[in-house]
């Protein structure tokens, strides 16, 4: 077990370099246009002391692979550097947002593993019934749907419409703002729907194809066969086995909302990593560009490894060693 | 590369990646065959022939092909039917009181704030979505094919080189990935297609190459070898045609994903760029818009959504026709 | 199936017939507290309450960097320069500074300090805490990006190139009276001085760390809390204040992402006062009324839609082959429907531009420039003198923009304007980083860009826009003539004489079109129905101090 941990660990290495090449790469002068320097004066001219104090200060003088290598240093120390903009630590920036991104991303996770948990049940449980028929296209209608506008969509009807028609006694709060009408947790509701909106459809997918290859395997027939009621077969066995590529999905699709969740955060203005890195690619500041990347691609790695690691859990069968591969 | 242990974690594996960077995984499981397309085994003369017989039982999967077929030829035929009726898509109206108007007859859906008729936008707008559909997945597919190929026929050091690339591109956040591709090449209708055709490799490279492999090792490939068939040979004459049929069910689910892409780096404002109507652009001029003028949202959200669900069904369809197990 | 089926639809049932109920409820209970509109509601003004302000992120609060308009907003809660303005007129008021005068030529500057002014940790504020906050500016460690603000001062370049380590021309008389020499005659440094950026600062609130995240200043209201990154700057009612003090108890600025949300909040009733998203301007002016004076706001009178000190323009790179003729300027500035692009994309609240000095700043001339105006014919004469009949000859121009802000609009509207006379014009959108650099390098045809005054003169919009040289002449207009004139209006003491001076200086930049002004900005922006007395003034600041709040 150890042994395997250690090899996953070593596996990131390369992954993680790359990134971060990539990410120098585009900084380099002439590759992206847009001087970062410049930028942040915006139209306004700036003075040559200015330039050259921001220059040395954020070591843009000295050669590029001075700068990975010093950024590489630094980053072992854990320190991401300073925004050229607001003068503020990288760190410190996504240490504020971080939470925000998390709160919206467990919310999302819940969502979705609920409902995408049970929608797939029924669906394998009632296969080919009404219900089945529903769930089966009402994933494929979720999977086609551009989250942007569905997002606007929710704000349009559940935070200004209904309001509207109900005079003012139903709604939902749409930004973080807490009016003391609703608990603080309400603003989260609808971003939260959104973003799992994808999600669960995939997950209902999942589970409802794999209660059904479960259901159809042998031990299954053999257990029904010694008598147990069919809820019992469904819950005790097929339900574990067909957990674990939900348990995997989830589990990654928690680190790629880490990052990727730029459109939900666009739509309801949610001070997010993903809105961040995106807004900075745009003003290019760089370190916090690279900064927000590496601790999304830290975090997807480590939820990676966990979620490897929780099958021997699920499944007592898989036993990790450090065997060839 | 691939884990053989049990439940193989599938860190980025194949699909076409949604907006939010999600991607249509199969993680070694067949999706969910939709109840409209129940196999009824039927005995036709060839692969084909059977995946068609199968296929045109399948309602929701021809309900996505008329669909296709529909907005297909009403994108070719716009230049002649849609300016004379509803205006030009281009020619902006400032008379007082042209702009803003909501949908009547002669605007169905409206005119947006610079006084243009929406339904011609929408319209001309699914050119510009089944254009970069379609040349971002030939651009996927031909870088795709070609790694793939590499990595799952010679094996060895370019096999792990091309992989490790291929797990770079997944670590990276996708969308977060597109936007850094677009700022560099500039935004335009180009270099959109050009990003989320580069983008879209690593999965076509995965599929077609776990294809390769389980292929290969076949004995008829052996004895082709031995009778001094060349590399490229084997690979046209044995392994492609026993490959192609996940490439295609994968390629047309990537249509869709590379629309919404598409719309989401649009919306954005890192993709298609004003006047050209794009259904991304469109949404992003409507979001200040969304309370006074409701229609301007509605409309290029729609078609968007039932242009990608028909690409999904189609998917789905050919998916089951073809009996094509979606595996890592 | 069947049963089940039922079951759903009772259920359904049920829940539709709540809703109605709850609906209803809720209608009733509108109609009954819905104050008639107009309507006298209270006497007032009353005291109290806090005044929920939108904002979005600011890049900093702390005066040694106060650069854009969101953090200028709280900082000028904060903090008091030695002056204000009136925010109607625009005129200097007193504010730190009780008086101060200027020496013949303008060239030293005294300011005598308003005693026993104390800063929110209790000390007294003296002329030492202007030179130490100056200085923090103008040393290049710093890195402010307002430093330019000080550039006439004596030793401004010295401290900037590292030679010197203080301000030579700013001298602490003693506590309360403050000497600033200038290297040059500035007849309107007093203008320069009201900018929020130059007010004191406690040195050893700097020394102890986390200034940035909690400034402590001389202003009439105080930090309750650190900044909140992201989600609000609380600050409220500072006791021991100088000056008149406010009604209101403090005010919240809400941190929002982007104003459609500000706009949500406030129809949610969350925020007291956001820009009104475009296409909404109309319908917002019927439901809650319009200010009489377009800065002040009361119940039932609440957009306000007063002229800003700003200017939209387009710029035409007057060293490119074909726009360096002052007569294609000329033609291309003529052909521009402005009135157009403020009723379409703006619902009428801009105004055409006839000059680059917007409405507001004292000196402004209703018809400075003869060019900047819509007239089809006139246009197509120019075209046809300048060599391009009809645009036959003429290469297309390339129109280049930030996309993304709305900018697009406005340009599709030119390129159309410019069809009509016989002018192919493309279109280039591209990030703003991407544009930035070609503005700076000159390497664009035609751009558009805004400016906003620093200071409320006329010098403001000249000097750095259309002096050779300047950083921020990206038209790359050159005229020794007006430089020299630009030069000479700035050492004219006399009031009357110097914006003479200007506004003559204005037409002659006009008469060569160095670029086509389009149009000049206005508020768009609306309070909620319990502000009374709200002012927020020409140059884009709130107010805080006169406002009160209905209870």
């Amino acid at each position: 077990m150890f042994k395997y941990v250690v090899r996953r660990v070593f596996q990131m290495i390369p992954v993680f370099i790359g990134v971060t090449l990539i990410l120098f790469i585009l900084r380099a002068p002439g590759v992206l246009p847009g001087d970062p320097v410049r930028m942040i004066t915006g139209e306004r001219g700036m003075t040559d002391a200015l330039r050259q104090q921001i220059i040395e200060k954020h070591g843009l003088d000295q050669p590029l692979y001075r700068q990975y290598v010093i950024y590489l240093g630094n980053l072992l120390q854990g320190d991401l550097g300073e925004s050229y903009q607001r003068g503020r630590a990288v760190t410190e920036i996504f240490a504020d947002k971080l939470p925000n991104t998390l709160r919206l991303a467990l919310a999302a996770i819940v969502i979705e593993a609920i409902v995408g948990v049970t929608a797939g049940i029924i669906s394998a449980v009632r296969q080919y019934s009404f219900l089945d028929v529903l769930v089966t296209l009402s994933t494929s209608i979720l999977v086609s749907v551009p989250v942007f506008w569905l997002g606007m969509l929710f704000q349009i009807f559940f935070g200004i419409k209904l309001k509207e028609w109900t005079g003012g006694a139903f709604y939902l709060p749409i930004s973080q703002m807490s009016s003391g009408e609703f608990p603080d947790w309400a603003h989260m509701i609808l971003p939260a729907i959104t973003l799992a909106s994808v999600s669960t459809a995939y997950v209902a997918r999942i589970m409802r194809s794999q209660m059904l290859e479960a259901m159809g395997q042998d031990y299954i027939r053999t257990a029904e066969a010694k008598g147990l009621t069919r809820r019992a077969v469904t819950f005790r066995h097929a339900l574990k086995n067909a957990l674990i590529p939900v348990v995997t999905f989830v589990g990654i699709d928690f680190g790629v909302m880490m990052g990727g969740a730029i459109l939900t955060e666009t739509v309801f203005s949610w001070p997010g990593v993903g809105r961040e890195i995106f807004l900075a690619v745009g003003q290019r500041d760089w370190p916090i560009v690279m900064g927000g990347v590496v601790i999304i691609v830290f975090l997807v790695m480590i939820i990676n490894l966990l979620v490897d690691l929780s099958y021997a859990l699920l499944d007592p069968r898989i036993r990790y060693g450090g065997g060839p591969e | 590369m691939t884990d053989k242990h049990g439940a193989s974690p599938p860190h980025g594996t194949n699909g076409p990646t949604d907006v939010e960077g999600h991607e249509i995984r199969h993680e070694g499981t067949t999706l969910p065959t939709l109840p409209g397309g129940l196999h009824e085994t039927t005995t036709s003369r060839t692969l084909w022939g059977d995946a068609w017989g199968r296929l045109r039982r399948n309602k929701l999967a021809i309900a996505g092909l008329i669909w296709i077929g529909l907005v297909v030829a009403m994108t070719i035929t716009a230049d002649l039917w849609v300016p004379p009726t509803f205006g030009d898509p281009l020619s902006v109206n400032t008379t007082p009181g042209a702009n803003l108007q909501p949908p009547s007859l002669e605007h169905p859906f409206g005119t947006d704030k610079l006084g243009r008729d929406v339904f011609s936008r929408v319209v001309y707008g699914a050119r510009v979505s089944l254009t970069v559909g379609l040349l971002a997945v030939s651009i996927s597919l031909v870088i795709g094919l070609l790694m793939g190929a590499l990595s799952g026929y010679y094996s060895g050091i370019l096999d792990a080189f091309v992989m490790r690339t291929a797990d770079v591109f997944f670590a990276f956040p996708y969308i977060l990935f597109a936007i850094s591709l677009i700022a560099v090449l500039g935004p335009s209708y180009r270099n959109v297609f050009i990003a989320i055709g580069i983008l879209g490799w690593p999965s076509i490279a995965r599929v077609f190459r776990s294809s390769i492999l389980s292929v290969k090792e076949n004995e008829y490939v052996d004895a082709a070898r031995a009778m001094g068939a060349s590399d490229i040979r084997i690979m046209f004459r044995h392994i492609m045609p026993n490959a192609i049929a996940p490439i295609i069910v994968y390629g047309t689910m990537s249509i869709g994903g590379a629309i919404i892409t598409e719309a989401a780096l649009s919306f954005l404002g890192m993709g298609v760029q004003p006047p050209t109507p794009s259904w991304g652009l469109m949404l992003s001029d409507a979001k200040s818009l969304m309370f006074a003028a409701p229609w301007l949202t509605i409309w290029p959200g729609f078609a968007i959504l039932t242009t990608v669900l028909a690409f999904v069904l189609m998917g789905d369809g050919m998916r089951d026709a073809l009996d094509v197990k979606m595996k890592d | 199936m069947s049963e089940r089926l039922r079951k759903s639809i009772a259920l359904l049932l049920v829940f539709g017939l709540a809703f109605t109920v709850l609906g209803l409820a809720g209608c009733g209970g509108a109609e009954e507290e819905e104050p008639e509109p107009g309507e006298p509601v209270s006497e007032g003004p009353f005291e109290g309450g806090t005044f929920n302000f939108y904002i979005s992120e600011p890049a900093f609060i702390d005066p040694v960097n106060l650069q854009e308009s969101e953090g200028t907003q709280v900082g000028q809660a904060l903090f008091d320069s030695l002056v204000t303005f009136d925010p109607v007129s625009m005129e200097v008021q007193p504010a730190a500074a009780e008086t101060w005068e200027s020496n013949d030529d303008a060239t030293v500057w005294t300011f005598n300090l308003v005693e026993g002014a104390k800063f929110h940790n209790g000390r007294d504020v003296t002329a030492e805490d202007f030179k130490y906050a100056w200085e923090r500016i103008a040393n290049p460690e710093n890195e402010s990006e307002i430093s330019y603000h000080l550039s006439a001062v004596k030793g401004f370049d010295e401290m900037q190139d590292g030679s010197a380590t203080e301000l030579e021309g700013v001298v602490a008389i003693d506590d309360y009276t403050l000497e600033v020499t200038l290297n040059y005659a500035f007849a309107d440094f007093e203008y320069v001085v009201g900018h929020p950026a130059l007010a004191p600062v406690p040195a050893e609130e700097v020394d102890a760390g986390d200034f940035g995240e909690m400034p402590i200043g001389n202003g009439p209201f105080k930090m309750s809390e650190p900044w909140a990154h992201d989600q609000y700057i609380k600050v409220e009612k500072f006791d021991d204040y100088y000056g008149d003090a406010p009604y209101i108890d403090g005010v919240e600025f809400k941190i929002l992402a982007d104003q459609d949300t500000a706009f949500l909040e406030f129809q949610a009733g969350n925020v007291d006062f956001v820009p009104i998203p475009t296409g909404q301007i109309q319908s917002t002016i019927d439901q809650y009324g319009e200010s009489p004076d377009g800065y002040t706001s009361n119940p039932g009178e609440q957009v306000v839609l007063g002229g800003e000190l700003a200017v939209y323009y387009m710029l035409m790179n007057n060293t490119d082959d074909v726009l360096s003729d002052p007569i294609v300027r000329q033609a291309l500035s003529l052909a521009i429907d402005r009135q157009a692009i403020c009723d379409t994309v703006f619902e009428g609240t801009r105004s055409p531009a006839t000059g680059i000095v917007p409405e507001g700043i004292f000196g402004f001339q209703d018809d400075a420039w003869p060019y900047s105006k819509y007239d089809v014919e006139a246009a197509k004469a120019k075209l046809a003198e300048a060599g391009y009949p009809d645009g036959e000859g003429l290469p297309t121009i390339t129109l280049q923009f930030n996309s993304g802000s709305g900018h697009e609009d406005i340009i599709q509207l030119i390129q159309q304007d410019f069809a009509a006379i016989g002018v192919e014009a493309d279109l280039a959108g591209m990030e703003w980083a991407q544009y930035l650099d070609m503005l700076s390098e000159g390497t664009y045809q035609m751009g558009r860009l805004g400016w906003i005054a620093d200071y409320p003169i006329m010098d403001n919009f000249l000097y750095p826009l259309f002096k050779s040289g300047s950083a921020d002449n990206y038209a790359l207009y050159e005229n020794s003539d007006v430089d020299a004139l630009l030069d000479e209006a700035r050492i004219t003491i006399d009031d009357d004489e110097r914006v003479a001076a200007y506004r003559e200086i204005e037409k002659m930049i006009g008469e060569e079109a160095a670029v086509a002004p389009i149009m000049f900005y206005r508020h768009t922006r609306v309070a909620s129905d319990r502000v009374n007395d709200g002012v927020y003034s020409a140059n884009g600041l709130y107010d805080f101090q006169r406002v009160w709040l209905e209870q």
